[in-house]
């Protein structure tokens, strides 16, 4: 397992392409470790729900090793550019998708190998939350409207009375505060 | 497996997130870079659960300092219990925290014509400093500053008297009003 841990991504879709027993089926789940949490990203960034973003994920990578079983992926370098390709047509197509996700579900991978990629790890949000009182009150209004009211820098910028440009420097800076507080052993604490 | 050669910038990072990148282009590279690159995939996922946080905390009604009105229809769409305290200038206001509320939002008006930005100064009994917020941005003849706090927090509080000012912000502050709330502390439920 170790060695597929190693192994690029290319190596990977090799190894699953030659269906070599043993070995395909540990390249497979390493993919799936691999790829999964990155099309849930791509998810969350387009469909903006949780759920969702984990069916998605599911769903891409499904196909994906579908057709890295079948051969129908010719360049195995190229896999990353293949699960991104497959993530945006998903996605354009994912309120027409129903009938097919199911098909997918019924037909391939064991159960234990697709279990969604996790949410995200639990933040400790006290800690959080002190972080974010620490900000300054326009860097705070800011985040607040960026990522609880999902206001893109120029709607931000039309309440707060500043330029788009000036709220992604806004942004940019409070996001770098709270992570480095979230990071700090005693920040916001 | 190398770390990062190119990693994306921070920046572009949080504009991509945001939906702040508007080059077709730079979305795709972004996108390619993403799916290729473990490390900067893990930095978005990093940036994707802080953003989680913050909007679970809010969620919560643990809010602290201005909100705008965007975020306080956001919180009533999210089903919290927003409890609003609407204070014109020169009036006091008595107020309490009640079960079931989730957030208490004090919400000042005055005229704010000419100004752009304010500052509020919460005093306790005494004159003891209870907050400050700085710069915050308000327009319009018929404004508004809203005050927003978590109402776990404010249940702790003892029966008191909090006056808050609003002044101007810049080379000569004006004081904008002043107002009062007069908190009561109601017993615990039984």
């Amino acid at each position: 397992m170790q060695a597929m841990v190693e192994s690029s991504d290319g190596d990977l879709a090799r190894a699953v392409a030659a269906r070599a027993a043993a070995v395909a089926e540990a390249a497979e789940s390493e993919l799936y470790r691999r790829f999964a949490p990155r099309v849930r990203l791509y998810g969350l960034r387009h469909l903006r729900d949780e759920d969702e973003a984990r069916d998605l994920s599911q769903q891409v990578m499904l196909l994906v090793i579908e057709k890295l079983r079948s051969g129908a992926i010719r360049d195995a370098d190229q896999i990353a550019s293949f699960v991104l390709g497959v993530s945006r047509t998903m996605t354009k197509d994912w309120k027409r998708l129903d009938w097919r996700r199911e098909k997918l579900r019924e037909t391939f991978l064991p159960a234990s190998m697709v279990e969604a990629p996790a949410r995200d790890a639990t933040l400790d949000l006290d800690h959080l939350e002190a972080c974010l009182a620490r900000l300054a009150d326009r860097e705070r209004m800011v985040v607040l409207l960026t990522f609880y009211a999902e206001k893109t820098g120029s709607e931000v910028g039309k309440e707060l009375r500043l330029t788009e440009g000036n709220v992604r420097v806004i942004r940019h800076r409070a996001i770098e505060r709270l992570r480095t507080c979230m990071t700090s052993r005693e920040g916001g604490r | 497996m190398l770390g990062c050669q190119a990693p994306i910038l921070e920046a572009v990072l949080s504009d991509y997130w945001t939906g702040d990148l508007h080059d077709g282009d730079e979305i795709h590279r972004v996108e390619e870079h993403l799916f290729a690159c473990s490390d900067c995939s893990a930095r978005l996922r990093q940036m994707a659960e802080l953003g989680a946080g913050v909007a679970a905390l809010v969620r919560e009604g643990r809010v602290s300092g201005i909100v705008s009105r965007a975020i306080l229809n956001r919180l009533q769409r999210d089903g919290a219990h927003v409890r609003m305290f609407w204070l014109a200038p020169g009036e006091t206001v008595p107020c309490a925290v009640f079960p079931g509320d989730d957030v208490i939002v004090a919400a000042l008006r005055a005229d704010f014509s000419g100004v752009d930005a304010v500052t509020l100064s919460v005093t306790g009994p005494d004159d003891a400093p209870f907050g400050r917020c700085d710069e915050v941005p308000v327009s319009g003849r018929r404004g508004e500053v809203l005050w927003a706090n978590p109402a776990a927090l404010l249940r702790q509080l003892p029966t008191m008297r909090l006056e808050l000012t609003l002044t101007s912000t810049g080379a000569a502050p004006t004081e904008l009003g002043r107002y009062v709330l007069e908190h009561s502390a109601l017993p615990p439920p039984a």
